[in-house]
C-alpha cells in the first residue's frame, strides 16, 4: 500500500471503484444523448441511435476506467501537468483502438444493415478523427471537474485541520502556568503527587500536540478529560466536583480528538474558579436511538457574560463535528437560569480498531 | 527589622508554597492566610501586616479590588501582586512600577521583592484598577475596628461633603475618601448624580417631590429624609425613571 498522503494529494478518483464505474456510465450515458440529440438527421430513429452510440461510448468509458485503475499507481507519482497530459494520451490511444474495432466490425460483411453505410463512410479517418476530438474534450472536461473538486474538498480539509492546531495551541497560558505553580508547591511537600501530576501534565499536552491521529475513541476521550480533572483537582481541592454520568456511553464510539476536555475547560474556568465555594461540573452521556448525547452543565455567576474563548472552543468542536458526520451532528449552548449547558449529539460509530485502540 | 506578611490566593498549594519559600528567607514571618479579597480585608485589618502577597485572579472580590480597599486602611500595607499568567494587569503592574511576582515564584525574586516593598500610592491604586475588568463590588470605609465594606447594591446615595463624602447605606452611614465625581466614573448607570453634591442609586428611587419653596426633592426607599434635587434634574429624572 502507498503512502495515504500521495493517494490524498492526487487528484484522480479512484477508478477501481463500482462508485466511480457508476459515475463513468453517467458521464457516458451524458454525452451519448448530447450526441445523438445534435445529430441533425438521425440514421435509424431516435432511441436505436441513442443505444448504439451508448454501446460504443460505454466500451471507451469503461476500458478507459480500468486502464485508470491500472495505472493509478503510476500516475500518481507524476506531476499534476505531466499526469493529465499521460491520461488524455492514454484515453486518445483508447479511442483510436476502440474506433477502428467498431468501423471495422460495421464495414465487415457480418453486419448487414442499411443504417451502417450512414454510419461508416467508406473513408476511415474523418470517422476516426472526430471521434478522437469528441473524446479529448469531453475526457479534458471531466479532468477539470475533477481537478477542480478535490482542490475544493482538500482546502476544507487544510482548513479544518488549521483550525484543530489553533485549538490545541489555545490551552489556556492561565492552566499551564497555574499547573506549574501547584506543581512547583507538591514538589516539596508531596513529591509523589508531583510525580504524578508532572505525568498527568506530560499525558495532557501530548494528547494536545498529536495530530496524526485526529479522531480517537470516546474512552481515551474520557481519559484525557479525566487527566485534565486530575490537574485541576490539585489547584482547586473540594472546590472542583465533577460528577460523571457517562456508563451508558460506548466506549468503542469514534469522536474527534479535545471533544470533552475543552469543554470541561471552559466549565471550570467559567463556572467554578469565580465561585468562592466552587461547584459541580455534571457530565451526562447517553445513547439512543444511534445517536450519543453528551450533556456537560456548569454553574454561572449573576454577573458572568459570555467570554470570547468559550465561543470559540464551541464554534471549534461543532466545525470539527460537522466535518465528521456532516449534518447529523449538533452542538447546543446557552444559559439556563443559573446554570450554563453544552449539549453535543452525533452518530454512533464504532472505531474500527475497537476499545484496543 | 522582620516583615510581617500576609497571604493570599485562593488555591491551597499555592499558598504552601508561597509559606514554604518564606519560611527559608530571613527576617520574614507570616502572619495571615486568606483564600479571597474579603478574607483578606478582614485579616489585614486585624494583624496589620506590614507586606501583602496578592493573588490578582481570585474568586469574588479579586486581588486588585482587594488592594485599592487596603489602601483605605490607617496603615496601608505594602502590596506585592502574584500572577500566574494576565498579560493586562502584568502590563499595569508594569506602567506603574508596582511590585509584581510571576508563578512559580523564584525565592530569590521573593526575597527581592520583599526587600523593595514599598505601599500603593493612590494615583497607583488608580491606575491600576483601570486593568481590573469588572468594577468595584464594595465600598471600603474606615472604621474603628478596621475596615467595613460595603456593597454596592446595598448603597443608598453618597453625598459629597466638605473634605470627606457620606455613603448612605442599608446599614448605616459612613465617611469615605473618593471624590463624588470619581465614583460616578466608576459606577455608571447604577447611579445618578441627582446634585452638584448627590450620587444617587437608580435601584432604590421613589418618587420626585417640590416643596413651598419651589424647591425639588428625592425620595429614596429606605430613607426617611429626602435629597435636594437641581431643577435640571428633576425633569430629567421624571422623564428616565417615570417617578
Amino acid at each position: 500500500m502507498s503512502a495515504p498522503d500521495t493517494d490524498k494529494a492526487f487528484y484522480l478518483p479512484d477508478f477501481c471503484t463500482s462508485r466511480a464505474a457508476l459515475g463513468i456510465v453517467v458521464i457516458v450515458e451524458l454525452t451519448a444523448l448530447i450526441l445523438t440529440l445534435a445529430r441533425d438527421a438521425p440514421a435509424m430513429g431516435f432511441w436505436t441511435d441513442l443505444s448504439r452510440t451508448s454501446l460504443f461510448l460505454l466500451w471507451i468509458g469503461l476500458a478507459g476506467a480500468g486502464l485508470l485503475c491500472w495505472t493509478r499507481e503510476r500516475l500518481k507519482r507524476l506531476p499534476v501537468g505531466l499526469g493529465s497530459a499521460t491520461v488524455l494520451t492514454l484515453i486518445a490511444l483508447l479511442i483510436l483502438v476502440v474506433s477502428t474495432c467498431a468501423y471495422l466490425l460495421g464495414r465487415s460483411s457480418l453486419v448487414n444493415d442499411a443504417g451502417m453505410a450512414v454510419l461508416f463512410p467508406p473513408q476511415a479517418s474523418p470517422f476516426l478523427l472526430r471521434n478522437l476530438v469528441i473524446g479529448l474534450v469531453v475526457t479534458a472536461l471531466a479532468l477539470r471537474y475533477f481537478y477542480v473538486t478535490h482542490e475544493w474538498r482538500r482546502n476544507i480539509e487544510m482548513q479544518a485541520t488549521a483550525r484543530v492546531h489553533a485549538l490545541q495551541a489555545r490551552i489556556r497560558p492561565h492552566f499551564l502556568f497555574n499547573s506549574m505553580n501547584t506543581i512547583a508547591s507538591l514538589t516539596r511537600t508531596q513529591p509523589a503527587l508531583a510525580e504524578q501530576a508532572v505525568q498527568d501534565l506530560a499525558d495532557l499536552f501530548r494528547a494536545n500536540l498529536s495530530d496524526k491521529r485526529n479522531t480517537l475513541t470516546l474512552a481515551e476521550e474520557c481519559e484525557v478529560a479525566r487527566i485534565y480533572q486530575r490537574i485541576e483537582q490539585l489547584r482547586l481541592g473540594p472546590r472542583l466536583h465533577i460528577e460523571w454520568r457517562i456508563d451508558s456511553l460506548p466506549r468503542t464510539a469514534l469522536v474527534p480528538g479535545l471533544l470533552l476536555q475543552p469543554l470541561l475547560e471552559n466549565a471550570i474556568y467559567h463556572g467554578i474558579e469565580p465561585q468562592p465555594e466552587g461547584g459541580t461540573v455534571t457530565v451526562t452521556g447517553e445513547l439512543a436511538a444511534g445517536l450519543i448525547t453528551i450533556v456537560v452543565r456548569n454553574p454561572v455567576g449573576e454577573r458572568q457574560n459570555e467570554r470570547e474563548g468559550n465561543r470559540l472552543a464551541l464554534a471549534n468542536i461543532r466545525e470539527r463535528l460537522t466535518l465528521m458526520y456532516g449534518e447529523q451532528a449538533l452542538v447546543k449552548a446557552g444559559r439556563f437560569d443559573s446554570e450554563y449547558i453544552v449539549t453535543l449529539r452525533f452518530p454512533f460509530i464504532e472505531s474500527s480498531s475497537g476499545a484496543a485502540a | 527589622m522582620n516583615h510581617r506578611i500576609l497571604i493570599v490566593d485562593d488555591e491551597m498549594p499555592a499558598r504552601e508554597r508561597l509559606r514554604s519559600l518564606l519560611s527559608e528567607i530571613e527576617g520574614a514571618d507570616v502572619v495571615g492566610e486568606a483564600a479571597n479579597g474579603e478574607e483578606a480585608l478582614r485579616q489585614a485589618a486585624e494583624r496589620a501586616p506590614d507586606v501583602v502577597l496578592l493573588d490578582v485572579r481570585m474568586p469574588g472580590m479579586d486581588g486588585l479590588e482587594a488592594a485599592r480597599h487596603m489602601n483605605v486602611l490607617e496603615e496601608p500595607p505594602a502590596v506585592i501582586f502574584t500572577t500566574a499568567y494576565d498579560e493586562y494587569a502584568v502590563n499595569a503592574f508594569e506602567a506603574q512600577a508596582v511590585g509584581y511576582l510571576l508563578k512559580p515564584i523564584r525565592k530569590e525574586k521573593l526575597a527581592a521583592a520583599l526587600a523593595q516593598a514599598s505601599r500603593l500610592t493612590r494615583p497607583q491604586i488608580q491606575k491600576l484598577s483601570a486593568a481590573s475588568p469588572p468594577r468595584r463590588t464594595h465600598i471600603a470605609a474606615k472604621h474603628r475596628d478596621g475596615l467595613r465594606l460595603i456593597p454596592i447594591e446595598e448603597v443608598r446615595y453618597f453625598l459629597a461633603e466638605q473634605k470627606y463624602t457620606t455613603v448612605r447605606h442599608l446599614k448605616g452611614e459612613d465617611l469615605i475618601e473618593d471624590s463624588l465625581r470619581a465614583l460616578e466614573e466608576e459606577l455608571g448607570s447604577a447611579f445618578v448624580r441627582v446634585h452638584r453634591n448627590a450620587l444617587v442609586s437608580v435601584r432604590y428611587l421613589e418618587r420626585i417631590e417640590r416643596n413651598a419653596d419651589g424647591q425639588y426633592y428625592v425620595r429614596l426607599q429606605g430613607c426617611a429624609d429626602p435629597l435636594q434635587v437641581s431643577r435640571r434634574m428633576a425633569g430629567e429624572l421624571r422623564e428616565r425613571f417615570r417617578i
